[in-house]
């Protein structure tokens, strides 16, 4: 037990709370009611409080000790909805319960019908606690609450499924109109109350690879078609999404010109990336999309440490990585290890422990940034590569600028505050 | 259950990993949600640590809640190896504690040897507990495990420094500003506690002669257990202001027997006194002022406000409900209204009610100030990444009295200029356009027996906005008194001149 070399320990795992932040952009008339500690409250405000300003649209019942000694979740919660709804008047609540409840086994989506009977206010109860799922698969659990929801139906449509920018959404749009291919619906939709209808003809399109619970309920519940995916990361990504939906209504559409074309108006970021080392250790759930895309840019991507791989769900991708090393859920410092010995040209971390590896001498890209930027399609694709891009450059940029005078940067750590730092050494007085 | 979307005071969690983390030397394990150990992003962050974070998260997953054992040990064991410190401080977050694994029982089960650190829990209560209270016990608790009993004072005077931390406020400078000033006095800082203080620096905490803090609320246990086991003597000042400086100098001085000319020379840069005296600063006083934040700042603050600058308080407050009486025997004198809440509405009601022209606040008054167009300065957490500045801002010491004028400057008018603006109007000024209020332009309705010439229009035009009203009611006035139809320049001018304004 406590000889743990190689056991999984300590991952840098962001809340799966932080969709909230792009949701409720995303969803104008929505509100999210998360039921929780003052530990998801102050996520949320330290995450997203910038807000605050804007009357957020999001915010937490906090759990008091009544409510820990098992008080009844609706008596509490119908207040707080009602007050909720008196002030901000949203068209929906998303109703998220967090690791609290569900170490209680408060039912907290039980509520929602009575809320939604009290409130007059649609109320989609989504799982919202980080025990399994990582960061972004709060939008899966919060589409799911939604295809939950969606009516049937017995026409063919397809369904876009994954919260995009209005610009990433034109292109879809236009790209299947070109194909002639039914004009695509998008879930979510600016109005938390538009959901598109899911039946047998349906296919759904997920646009990111952190989507399995939905699509995995839409196949199994509604016969809903999900074509085996390569999520529009990059022109290769966009190409190959395309030509699936094309291939899903029964059409041959070839989009290698276009991709080629994509990848020409791409070459500038992409000549700072060819023949340099990219090494992921993130948890966006994004890690596969992106090594791929690069790999295909012509980066070497060494290694890829990710939360969590979907056997299925990510095949495609995984199939395209042949060949990388894919770590799913390792050990913060296993990880540390290998980028010593690998010492790759840049690597994606997380938050948590980008500033360290710099400290450690690697360039590093922030990832959550990932989740953030409208990059999908081909219109996206400049911008993605943009994004690694700027790293190498502006690390190039200031050892340039530091190899000019030949000095080092001070990381700062502990020793930094401590009081003899401010004694001039013995061997320079 | 209660809605919160901001509050000042994280959970008891992030208060103890605050004050264990910031010891150099100790690493917090914490027993959570993933999601709980955010605090590990802020150190990241905010003090842009660029070393591993000194806190891990122990996550609880599926597994747990299926009844599998916490597994704490192979955390603590992987912190130790990898890590190598000498203290790894075990808490949990309220999620965790609601489930109420046996974490003494896992740890117990570690097998002698295996870790080389030694293992505390703090004694917090993961809800009852607030961050603020969370971390002074939990410095308290940790100060008391390692000091050493029976150390003799340092042969020269020495003094412990309390309350600093990682993602305190400002506190990096805070210190820089006291150890210059303790340098000036041949004063040796024992230790500063807990930013950076390792295991052997606490060891020899009895050995200062004098503990002194830069929050009182976060340092009174440790300053009280330090009291009672070594009989060091503490200052409950905390040096905020000129006189504040002196007063604290003054009673540290008398305590450590230090000449006086020594401590009139640590004074030598001091210039707020001197400030307030100048032409440019003039201005300042009677402006009227709130204040909230944490108890020590704002009662700090508001004296040197008050004292040193002739401005007048018109509310001083804090979060720190427990400290409420604190602040009211602090402040009373200063001001009628002590506010002492922890919901930012009160504090933005209070903002609305009064309408100074300055607010000194946290973020959340930043943002509550800005609705009503009342410039804000922050001085007290919660903060936000702007304070945590890579230059020296400090608050404390005659330093950190320097800086609060600046402050103090950057969020007014300035003095010379406010004139020149009131005299000449806002117009063609450049950028002094800008500080004229947005609003305050619209047309003043004129009686309509009254024919205004629009060269008269134009001289009015240039009175301050603030009385143009008043005086174009005066000029009327005369006009109509006097049966004049049309009011042209020379009208203005007579009126002014027999009405005033």
């Amino acid at each position: 037990m406590f000889d743990s070399g190689a056991d999984v320990i300590e991952r840098d795992d962001f809340c799966s709370l932080a969709p909230i932040g792009w949701l409720h952009h995303k969803m104008q008339d929505s509100f999210f009611l998360v039921v929780g500690t003052g530990s998801c409250q102050g996520f949320l405000q330290t995450a997203l409080g910038v807000m605050i300003f804007a009357q957020p649209r999001f915010g937490t019942a906090v759990l008091d000790e009544d409510d820990l000694a098992g008080r009844d979740v609706l008596t509490a919660l119908l207040p707080v909805a009602q007050a909720v709804v008196a002030e901000h008047a949203p068209k929906a609540i998303f109703l998220g319960s967090t690791c609290t409840p569900e170490i209680l086994k408060m039912n907290v989506a039980g509520c929602a019908p009575a809320i939604e009977r009290e409130t007059g206010v649609r109320v989609y109860p989504a799982r919202m606690d980080g025990f399994d799922a990582s960061y972004t698969e709060g939008e899966d659990h919060v589409l799911l609450a939604m295809v939950e929801r969606s009516p049937a139906g017995n026409d063919a449509n397809l369904v876009i499924l994954g919260c995009l920018s209005p610009i990433e959404e034109a292109e879809i749009r236009l790209e299947c109109r070109a194909m002639g291919l039914p004009v695509p619906s998008f879930l979510p939709d600016e109005s938390a109350l538009n959901l598109p209808p899911i039946g047998e003809k349906t296919v759904i399109a997920p646009v990111h690879p952190y989507l399995y619970q939905t699509c995995a309920y839409a196949a199994r519940e509604r016969g809903a078609r999900i074509p085996p995916m390569v999520f529009p990361y990059g022109p290769d990504g966009a190409r190959a999404f395309y030509e699936t939906l094309a291939a899903a209504f029964g059409k041959s559409v070839s989009y290698e010109e276009r991709e080629r074309g994509a990848w020409a108006s791409c070459e500038r970021e992409v000549e700072a990336l060819r023949g340099r080392s990219i090494a992921f250790c993130s948890d966006a759930l994004l890690e596969l999309s992106m090594a791929r895309t690069l790999r295909a840019a012509g980066a070497h991507v060494p290694f890829v440490a990710t939360p969590k791989v979907y056997k299925k769900f990510h095949a495609l991708e995984s199939q395209r990585l042949a060949g990388v090393d894919v770590l799913e859920a390792p050990d913060r410092f296993a990880v540390f290890a290998r980028l010593m010995s690998e010492h790759p040209d840049l690597v994606v971390a997380n938050l948590n422990i980008a500033n360290a590896l710099e400290g450690m001498g690697f360039n590093v890209k922030w990832s959550t940034e990932l989740t953030f930027q409208p990059i999908r399609g081909f219109s996206g694709a400049q911008a993605l590569f943009a994004m690694f891009a700027s790293a190498v450059r502006r690390h190039d940029a200031l050892a340039r600028g530091r190899a000019s005078v030949g000095s080092e940067v001070n990381p700062i750590d502990l020793n930094f505050f401590r009081p003899e730092r401010h004694r001039v050494p013995e061997r320079i007085a | 259950m209660k809605l919160a979307v901001w509050a000042y005071q994280a959970p008891a969690h992030v208060g103890v990993t605050k004050a264990a983390s910031s010891f150099s030397g100790i690493h917090t394990v914490l027993r959570a949600p993933k999601g709980d150990g955010y605090g590990a992003i802020m150190f990241a962050m905010f003090e842009r640590l660029g070393v591993v974070p000194p806190m891990t998260v122990s996550a609880m997953s599926q597994e747990t809640l299926a009844g599998a054992a916490a597994d704490i040990g192979r955390a603590i064991v992987d912190v130790d190896r990898r890590l190598a410190p000498e203290m790894i401080v075990v808490t949990r977050s309220a999620t965790a504690a609601v489930l109420q694994e046996p974490l003494d029982g896992e740890i117990a089960m570690i097998p002698a040897g295996t870790v080389k650190a030694e293992i505390f829990q703090p004694d917090t209560h993961p809800v009852r507990d607030t961050e603020i209270s969370a971390f002074a016990k939990t410095v308290c608790q940790i100060v008391d495990h390692f000091a050493v009993d029976g150390r003799a004072r340092t042969l020269e005077p020495s003094v412990n420094i309390i309350g600093p931390s990682l993602l305190g406020f400002h506190d990096w400078a805070n210190v820089e500003s006291l150890r210059r000033l303790f340098d000036d006095l041949n004063v040796k800082v024992n230790a500063v506690i807990p930013l950076g203080a390792s295991p052997a620096d606490l060891r020899a905490a009895g050995a200062a002669w004098l503990n002194v803090t830069t929050a009182l609320e976060l340092a009174r246990p440790t300053l009280e257990r330090l009291h009672q086991r070594f009989g060091t003597p503490y200052l409950e000042t905390v040096p905020y202001g000129e006189l504040g400086t002196t007063r604290f100098l003054g009673e540290l001085s008398q305590i450590l027997e230090i000449p006086k000319e020594r401590v009139r020379y640590s004074a030598r840069n001091a210039k707020l006194g001197w400030y307030a005296r100048t032409v440019d600063a003039h201005a300042l006083s009677g402006k009227r002022v709130g204040i909230f934040g944490m108890p020590s700042a704002a009662a700090g603050i508001a004296r040197a406000l008050a004292d040193e600058l002739d401005m007048r308080i018109e509310f001083a407050g804090t979060f720190v409900t427990e400290e409420g009486d604190w602040l009211r025997s602090r402040v009373s004198d200063l001001c009628s209204e002590v506010l002492v809440t922890d919901d930012f509405q009160d504090v933005a009601r209070a903002i609305d009610r009064t309408r100074p022209d300055i607010m000194f606040g946290t973020q959340m008054e930043r943002h509550s100030a800005s609705r009503f167009g009342v410039p804000c300065a922050v001085i007290s957490p919660p903060a936000h990444i702007l304070n945590f500045p890579l230059g020296y801002a400090p608050f404390l010491g005659y330093d950190g009295a320097n800086y609060l004028g600046d402050v103090v400057n950057q969020t007014q008018v300035l003095g010379l200029e406010h004139h020149l603006i009131e005299t000449f109007g806002p117009r063609g000024q450049g950028r002094f356009a800008e500080a004229a209020p947005e609003g305050k332009e619209e047309a003043v309705p004129t009686s309509s027996e009254l024919n205004w010439d629009p060269s008269a229009e134009r001289l009015v035009g240039r009175i301050p906005f603030f009385v143009r009203k008043k005086a174009r009611v005066n000029i009327e006035k005369y006009a109509r008194e006097r049966s004049i139809a049309v009011i042209d320049e020379a009208t203005v001018i007579a009126a002014r001149e027999h009405v005033g304004g």
